[in-house]
């Protein structure tokens, strides 16, 4: 039977109501505990490393989130795997979580299309992943303001910005991904369990597996096609684009996140730093990925939970 | 030899009585003797006139000495050793030297005076008369003769004048030279076949040397007529002679952005334009300049016009520089050398260029967005559902 009217009647009910169950659950707690003592580790770590090493640098700020210090990675690292962590987390039971607790076809029989459900799910945790980030990112300023007691200046104020930005889109993958196995599989625990075997093998294996898939693969002994084939089967990972995104953003003397030729590099004024638009335009494709990831996998979830029996 | 003596003895007016009882083969007794007792000498100077104290075959004697017909205002003084004295005891066939020093007043009245020398002993009389004559002008004792006077180049060029010193003074001289050149010209004096530099030269009497004087004109100099003087001083003696520098024009070229501005941006695989100012900073006119880039490989530099013909000193004309990265650029700052030269001078100035990569990957990223976009559109449309 053909919907009437629009398909984002209820939308904001649903979404105001999913926000309010994710800040009142226990799994918020646990996420705040997270962001916490992420943020402390970090910039702890950071800031001892950056008194000790870094001497003249106009970007002093932004080696609050790069600098690692042994034995804890950077805050950047940090948010590399704990993100995915934060998306699964909110979005495994998305779905399924009804089905089991049978309040689905309560849900439906509301004035609610599916469609507002779904989208309501998906900007909520969207929205409280957002909300936890921003938190993470104003603490690390914060205590790093406190700690290093260097303002930082515009540019750096705009690169970490657009860094908090692209680590949304990063958790929005995550969350479209997990939300996708919330619908496809009826148990929670296997939605869980396959999510993050996905993401384990993504972030961890993939980038190794690539290279060797390429030699055995391309028929060519052209180096550098066997290195350009390799790194655009590891941005197939979105672990991989992210952490591209992160350098082109946070490292503003990076020119190119692909392999260069010596030629490209001659006359080049070394370790001279671009401008804020021409380092957003490095990273453009990588974001350009991880958004249009997101949107993707959410369509495929859509489009299987449009197709599903929801009377059980 | 005797024949000599005498004839000497006569010329030189030695009058002594002695003189006339020695014999053609034995000469006896004491003599003055003066090399040359009538000199010439100029009002205000000092003089000196050598006389010897010879005695020839005779017991020694002690002789007491003195000086008259000394004009007022005139000072005569007899100096032995180095200083005044009184009396003379040369030993059996042996000389003694006496100086007699003339100090004349600038006033001294042009003519000729007798001053006498005498030395009387116990037994012996001698008086030698010198005959002092004053003029205003004397034979040149130092001349500088300047074999090339006249040089020309132009601002970087170095110029060496050779210099011949003749000393006609009858002695050995040691000769102080100067130099006086407009300001900021460097001076410096070396040996004709040397490097070491000098400020005074030796120079035995009679002969010559010759020295180099090096002149060094500032950058900055202007083209014109230069002249040098230079002068010798030695004693009371000097001689002076003039050189001249001819310093012809140099261009001087500098080359720098509009405003001073030298960085610029430029689109990866785009062409664009830098406006570059030439100036001629020189003193002459540069000619036919030509205008050249060095970049990094793969890029391309053009220039429109690509020379200038003629850019007057102190004017300045612009040029458009046509920069061109290649497609496969990398963003970031790259370093380019913009040159300008007219036969040996040569400007050039570093334009660092900002390269940035074409936004049109930006705009297919966005229209990879909004295709997702629309496929969640379509879908939601197709599979929407009550």
């Amino acid at each position: 039977m053909r919907r009437e009217g629009s398909a984002l009647r209820g939308l904001g009910v649903v979404t105001l109501k999913e926000i309010s169950d994710h800040m009142t659950s226990a799994r918020m707690r646990v996420l705040e505990w997270l962001v916490v003592l992420v943020a402390l580790a970090a910039v702890y770590a950071a800031i001892t490393q950056v008194r000790d090493v870094t001497a003249e640098d106009p970007f002093l700020f932004l080696r609050l989130f790069t600098t690692a210090r042994d034995p804890l990675p950077s805050f950047t690292a940090f948010l590399g795997f704990l993100v995915p962590l934060m998306a699964i987390g909110l979005g495994f039971d998305a779905v399924n979580g009804e089905h089991s607790r049978r309040t689905l076809s309560r849900i439906l029989s509301q004035p609610i299309y599916r469609d507002a459900l779904l989208f309501g799910k998906f900007l909520a945790g969207l929205a409280t992943l957002s909300v936890s980030l921003i938190v993470l990112w104003l603490l690390t300023i914060g205590l790093g303001l406190i700690m290093l007691g260097v303002p930082p200046g515009a540019e750096e104020m705009g690169r970490a910005f657009i860094f908090l930005l692209v680590t949304i889109a990063y958790a929005g993958v995550w969350l479209a991904l997990a939300m996708l196995a919330s619908i496809v599989f009826r148990s929670a625990a296997t939605a869980a369990l396959v999510t993050l075997g996905f993401w384990l093998f993504i972030t961890l294996i993939w980038p190794a597996l690539s290279p060797a898939i390429v030699t055995a693969f391309v028929p060519s002994n052209d180096e550098a096609t066997l290195v350009i084939a390799a790194q655009s089967l590891a941005r197939l990972s979105p672990s991989v684009l992210y952490a591209e995104a992160v350098t082109a953003i946070l490292h503003p003397a990076t020119r190119t996140l692909g392999p260069v030729y010596i030629s490209q590099l001659q006359g080049a004024v070394m370790g001279s730093p671009l401008p804020l638009w021409s380092s957003v335009m490095v990273a453009w494709p990588q974001i350009v990925g991880l958004i249009a990831a997101s949107i993707l996998l959410f369509v495929g979830g859509y489009v299987a939970f449009q197709r599903q029996e929801v009377r059980a | 030899m005797n024949h000599r003596f005498i004839a000497i003895a006569a010329a030189l007016c030695v009058f002594a009585a002695p003189a006339f009882a020695a014999d053609t083969h034995d000469v006896k007794g004491l003599y003055l003797l003066s090399d040359y007792p009538a000199v010439t000498v100029q009002p205000g100077a000092t003089s000196t006139v050598n006389i010897k104290l010879h005695n020839y075959d005779m017991a020694p004697e002690r002789l007491a000495l003195s000086v008259n017909g000394v004009p007022k205002g005139w000072t005569a003084t007899l100096l032995g050793g180095g200083q005044p004295i009184a009396a003379a005891m040369p030993a059996a066939d042996d000389t003694t030297s006496i100086d007699l020093r003339l100090d004349v007043p600038k006033d001294a009245a042009i003519g000729t005076q007798t001053i006498t020398v005498n030395a009387d002993g116990p037994n012996t009389h001698i008086a030698l008369p010198v005959a002092v004559s004053l003029a205003k002008q004397l034979p040149a004792k130092l001349t500088l003769s300047s074999q090339l006077p006249e040089l020309r180049g132009n601002a970087h060029s170095s110029f060496e004048y050779t210099f011949t010193i003749k000393n006609d003074s009858g002695k050995k001289l040691l000769v102080s030279l100067a130099a006086q050149a407009p300001n900021n010209f460097d001076t410096s004096f070396t040996e004709a076949y040397g490097t070491q530099q000098l400020t005074a030269i030796p120079v035995d009497a009679g002969k010559t040397k010759d020295v180099k004087l090096k002149v060094t004109p500032p950058d900055t100099v202007d083209a014109g007529h230069y002249p040098v003087k230079v002068s010798v001083v030695a004693d009371d003696a000097k001689a002076a002679s003039e050189v001249a520098l001819d310093i012809t024009g140099q261009p001087k070229l500098s080359l720098s952005g509009r405003d001073g501005l030298l960085s610029a941006t430029a689109t990866a695989g785009k062409e664009s334009s830098i406006p570059v100012v030439i100036s001629n900073t020189g003193t002459a006119p540069a000619e036919n300049v030509k205008l050249s880039g060095n970049a990094p490989s793969g890029w391309k530099v053009s220039f429109e016009p690509k020379s200038i013909e003629r850019i007057a000193p102190n004017q300045h004309a612009q040029v458009q520089a046509l920069i061109t990265p290649p497609a496969k650029a990398i963003a970031g700052d790259y370093a380019a050398v913009l040159n300008a030269s007219a036969h040996s001078e040569t400007g050039s100035a570093n334009f660092r260029v900002a390269v940035t990569t074409s936004t049109m990957w930006g705009i297919a990223g966005a229209g990879l967005i909004g295709a997702a976009l629309l496929i969640m559109v379509g879908a939601v449309a197709r599979f929407g559902r009550r």
